[in-house]
This record gives structure tokens, C-alpha cells and sequence, in this order.
């Protein structure tokens, strides 16, 4: 029984919405030009940069991802973030990249490029940045909606409702205020966020201790629950993947680098970078060792996510082999023909247990007020994630995948209302997809499988730009189509059943490598084969 | 039962430095945060009387 109070807990999340929509408002008076609406007028300060980025990172959707791993890979399921937190760290105390970025005074990557590459790349770069992104957050507020029912015991009957609600809030701000109200409202929502990260992991290791976490691993993971390298689902192709995704998601990430581009210069914007680095330790690091409290408190119990007619139906066998499965893969031991007599809803139902038992765990465990804190957090952490990437995108595709489209430049009023109009439908698109879409096995895979889509070539353009002289837009294209190709093939034919067989043994790990390295291969060849390209015809930015 | 691993230590020195820097950075956002917004707010408020001013 969840320990949640309407009166207490409900009061708690009341207040916080109530500020956080007033502080939202209170700035869309502000907005005057389209600069102002997309990086905020270039405006930002260090520490509202730290709150802005460090909130904007961490969502529902990280928190329910971090602890799956920890949950289901123990410590090691943390490796990700180590990998992140250097190459943030490396990349803001060198400036590579970045202080180039900045300096070109562009709002978006797109912009930068069509400086170097010409228009066509600028175009297909938003476009490619666009596809990946909006693929990767279209599972956020499913998933918000799936952990807020979990937490306050409510039927997942209501997630359509807690959905739309999140996403009226957000909309709302962002649609008005922009970058001026998500900066703002970031700043409150990190500070809500993190009182409420810090209570409920300090509790966590006050009251079950570090030694049952740590004993809890090493019986349900041994030694591959410490290190990556050990761990059956991890090894080299997820290590490698990793340390690709940390630097490229740095160097490109729309999310990210909209508050390098917001900065008041390239140094605050470097600063920005070095000190919310470790940052990205702690965003897995404590939804982590939160899932490995659920395992220990818990345990593997796939078969109660099921309502009872569902396990009354499922053979005797099947039950047997599912209450045995080693933890995240319910469905691993079943023959084929047993995982076709389990109905695809229970199958998703069991999928999803590893993903849904931190908050279950959560539900139990802390006591009403606490609770109140903890929603308030996630729900900072959730709107905060998706204003921001409603913005980054729309920005994208205002900015960069309209542009032919204007012949002249347009006032300020229209642009402003163009990126309202744009904010909103990808609202609507967030709203559909989220309900649609049902991912398949670990959902931090999928999401860096659809990053990659477009991490691989922006992060293979953006070096090339920077840095090398015989880079051109022949090699530009080619690398952002053979970036693109592989994970988008990789994905449907995981989704069409008569190509499934295909890529049964090819890994999201293995896809997200062959994206970068088609990609590299795209931009040299590309840029080699283009007649004339011996002699270097632009400097580089 | 396996005695656990000996790399546990290296995680308990990481969470612990998680909690403390995390503390840390959030007393310091938020209290240097706010000045921030008030700055960045009178400056916008500048610019465009600025523009407004100058036509």
C-alpha cells in the first residue's frame, strides 16, 4: 500500500506546482525577439547555467533508466554516467569544439555548419537532429505518467490523464516564455529536484545500509555488478559505446549545447561544462543505487506486475521459468513457442517489471510528507527535461529546417509565434507517440540507440568543421546519411516481425558503433572523393 | 554467497562523494542561482529599453 496523502503529500505538490507555473509567467512579458525566446537573449550566468543544465539532464525518464541498470547490472549499471562526467569535464576545461561553437555566435549546430558545408547540410542537419531527438524523448512522459502511478498506487488506467496534465503544465510556460521561463523555472525545479535526490538516498542508506546493497549485488550480479567488463549485458561493445556517446552527447547534444550557446561568452560557457560535470556521476549514481534498494528490499518477482486472471492464464511451465529468470529478462529462459503463448500485453507487462520496480519499491518505502517531496522532485525533474527539449528541438526546426522557407527575414513577432506554434505540436507529437510506442528490452539502450541516429554524424560534422581544413559538404552529407541509416534500419527491423531475425544478434550496442564509425567513414571518403578536394578551399571555423 | 567484490570500495567512495559535492553544489546554485536571474532579468529590461529608446 502506498504511503501517499492526499491532504499531506498533495498539499506539498500543490505548492510547487503553484510557484513553479507563477515563475514561469512571470517572464513571458520579457519576450521581445526571437533570441530572446531561443537562448534567452544570451543572458545566462554560471550558476543559473549549472542549475539550468544539471535539471534539464535529469528527468523522470533518467531516474526510472539509472535505476533499471542499477536494478538490473548492479553498480556497474553506472558506468554510463563516469563516462559522461569525463568527457564533459575534458571537453569544458579544453574548449575543444566548444569555444568554437560559441564564439560563431550560431543558435543552433545546423547554423555553424551551413557556415562551412552550405545550405543543404544545414537543412539535413536539422532534420537529422530533429528525427533523433524527437525519437528519443516521444517515451519521456509515458514514462513520467508510468512512475507517477507507481509511486502514489494509482491505476495505470489514469496514465492518459497524468500525462496530459504534464503536458499542459509544461506547454504552458514554455510556449509563452521560452528560454526565459525554462531557465527560470529550472533553477526552482533543480533546487526541488535535488532536496529531494539527497533525502531519499541519504534514507536509503541510513535505513537498509551499504552493506545489504552491496551483498544484494554481488548474489543477484557478482562480480559483473561492479565492473562493466565483467557483466554479461555490458562488455567491451557497451563500455566503447559509451565513451562515444559521452563525448559525442557533449559536443552535441542540442539540450546541452543550448545553454554553451546561451552563456554570456565561451568562458562562462566552458565553466558551465567543467563544474556540472560530475554531475552526470550523480544522475546515475543515486537513481542507481536506488533500483539496487528495490532489488534488495523487493526483490525479482516479475510475475506480480501481472493481475491475477493474467497468471491464472500463463501455463504452469511458463510461470516456473519466468518466477526463475535472472533479473530484467523475464521472458530469457521460455522456448519460442512458450514466449508465443505468453499475450503480447503480459509479455510488455513482464518486460516492464524491471523498470517499475524502483517506484514500487519507492511507494512502500518512504513515509507520507517524504513522498510529497519525492513527486515534487520528479515532477521538477520531469518538467524541467521536457520544456527544455520542447525548446531545443522546436528551435531546431524553426531555426534551421524552416529556413529555406523564408525568403526574408521575419519580424520578431512572427518568428516568436512560429516557435510558439512549433513548441506545441510537438506537444501534441509527444502526447500520440508516448501512447503508441512501447520499447523493446532496456530503455537507456533505446534511448542511446535513437541518439545515435543523429550524435554520430553532428559529433563526425562538428570535429570535421572545426578542425579539419579538406572537410566538405560531399563528405558532410555522406556522413550524416550513413550516420542516420544504421540505427533507423536497426530499429525497424526490430519492429517488422519478418525482418526481426535479422538483427536478433546484432545488439543496440553494436548498432550505436556501426553508426559512428559509418559516419567518420562518410565524412573522409566523402570528403576525399570530391573532385578538387586536395587543396583545402575553406578555413575552418 | 561470494564474498563481494573488492571494487565495492571504489563505489562507496563514489557515492559518498556523490552526496557530498551534490550537497554542496545545491546550497551554492541556489543561493548564488537567484542573483543570476535578477541580473539577467535587468539586463534584458535594459536592452529593450534600450531598443524601445532608440527607436
Amino acid at each position: 500500500m502506498p504511503n501517499f496523502s492526499w491532504t499531506i503529500d498533495g498539499t506539498i505538490i500543490g505548492l510547487y506546482l503553484l510557484v513553479t507555473m507563477a515563475a514561469g509567467l512571470w517572464l513571458r512579458k520579457r519576450v521581445r525577439r526571437v533570441e530572446d525566446f531561443l537562448v534567452a537573449g544570451r543572458e545566462m550566468n554560471l550558476h543559473l547555467g549549472i542549475a539550468s543544465l544539471a535539471a534539464t539532464e535529469f528527468g523522470v525518464i533518467t531516474c526510472m533508466y539509472a535505476a533499471q541498470s542499477g536494478y538490473t547490472q548492479g553498480f556497474a549499471g553506472a558506468f554510463p554516467g563516469l563516462c559522461q562526467a569525463v568527457a564533459m569535464w575534458v571537453i569544458g576545461a579544453t574548449g575543444f569544439c566548444v569555444t568554437r561553437l560559441r564564439d560563431s555566435g550560431a543558435m543552433t549546430l545546423p547554423e555553424l555548419f551551413e557556415k562551412r558545408f552550405g545550405k543543404l547540410v544545414r537543412w539535413l542537419s536539422g532534420v537529422v537532429i530533429v528525427m533523433g531527438g524527437l525519437l528519443n524523448m516521444g517515451v519521456f512522459l509515458k514514462i513520467g505518467g508510468q512512475f507517477l502511478c507507481f509511486v502514489t498506487g494509482m491505476d495505470t488506467s489514469y496514465l492518459v490523464l497524468i500525462m496530459t496534465l504534464l503536458l499542459v503544465l509544461v506547454a504552458v510556460y514554455t510556449v509563452l516564455g521560452g528560454m526565459l521561463s525554462v531557465l527560470v523555472t529550472d533553477f526552482l525545479q533543480f533546487v526541488v529536484m535535488s532536496a529531494g535526490l539527497l533525502v531519499v538516498t541519504v534514507m536509503i542508506l541510513w535505513q537498509i545500509g551499504w552493506q545489504k546493497l552491496v551483498e544484494t549485488v554481488q548474489v543477484h550480479h557478482g562480480d559483473g555488478g561492479f565492473l562493466p567488463l565483467s557483466n554479461p549485458g555490458m562488455g567491451w561493445s557497451f563500455v566503447v559505446m559509451q565513451i562515444l556517446m559521452g563525448a559525442a552527447a557533449t559536443l552535441t547534444w542540442q539540450t546541452v549545447i543550448s545553454r554553451l550557446l546561451a552563456a554570456k561568452d565561451s568562458s562562462t560557457g566552458r565553466k558551465v561544462f567543467t563544474r556540472t560535470s560530475f554531475f552526470f556521476v550523480c544522475r546515475w549514481m543515486i537513481p542507481g543505487l536506488w533500483g539496487i534498494a528495490a532489488l534488495a528490499i523487493v526483490g525479482w518477482r516479475p510475475l506480480d506486475d501481472l493481475k491475477e486472471s493474467e497468471r491464472v492464464a500463463l501455463p504452469a511451465a511458463v510461470v516456473q521459468k519466468v518466477s526463475e529468470s535472472p533479473v530484467g529478462r523475464p521472458l530469457e529462459k521460455l522456448s519460442p513457442e512458450e514466449v508465443a503463448s505468453v499475450p503480447a500485453s503480459t509479455q510488455s507487462k513482464l518486460n516492464d517489471a524491471s523498470l517499475n520496480a524502483m517506484p514500487k519499491f519507492l511507494s512502500g518505502f518512504l513515509p507520507i510528507g517524504l513522498m510529497g517531496l519525492l513527486i515534487a522532485a520528479m515532477l521538477a525533474a520531469d518538467m524541467s527535461t521536457d520544456a527544455s527539449y520542447m525548446l531545443s528541438w522546436g528551435s531546431v526546426i524553426y531555426n534551421d529546417i524552416l529556413a529555406p522557407f523564408r525568403r526574408r527575414p521575419w519580424s520578431d513577432a512572427k518568428a516568436i509565434l512560429w516557435n510558439r506554434f512549433i513548441i506545441a505540436l510537438i506537444g501534441v507529437y509527444l502526447f500520440v507517440f508516448g501512447l503508441m510506442y512501447e520499447v523493446q528490452g532496456n530503455v537507456w539502450s533505446y534511448l542511446a540507440l535513437t541518439g545515435s541516429i543523429y550524435l554520430s554524424s553532428m559529433s563526425v560534422l562538428l570535429i570535421a568543421c572545426c578542425y579539419w581544413r579538406r572537410a566538405n559538404n560531399w563528405g558532410a552529407l555522406c556522413s550524416i546519411v550513413l550516420g542516420a541509416l544504421v540505427p533507423v534500419l536497426h530499429l525497424t527491423c526490430e519492429k517488422v516481425p519478418a525482418l526481426a531475425h535479422f538483427v536478433a544478434h546484432v545488439t543496440k550496442d553494436h548498432a550505436g558503433i556501426a553508426a559512428f564509425a559509418a559516419s567518420a567513414l562518410g565524412m573522409v571518403a566523402g570528403s576525399l572523393l570530391k573532385p578538387g578536394s586536395a587543396t583545402p578551399a575553406q578555413a575552418s571555423v | 554467497m561470494n564474498a563481494p567484490s573488492d571494487t565495492h570500495w571504489f563505489w562507496l567512495a563514489l557515492i559518498v562523494a556523490v552526496v557530498v559535492w551534490y550537497s554542496t553544489i545545491t546550497l551554492w546554485v541556489a543561493s548564488r542561482g537567484a542573483l543570476d536571474i535578477r541580473t539577467m532579468v535587468r539586463r534584458l529590461d535594459e536592452e529593450n529599453d534600450r531598443r524601445e529608446g532608440g527607436g
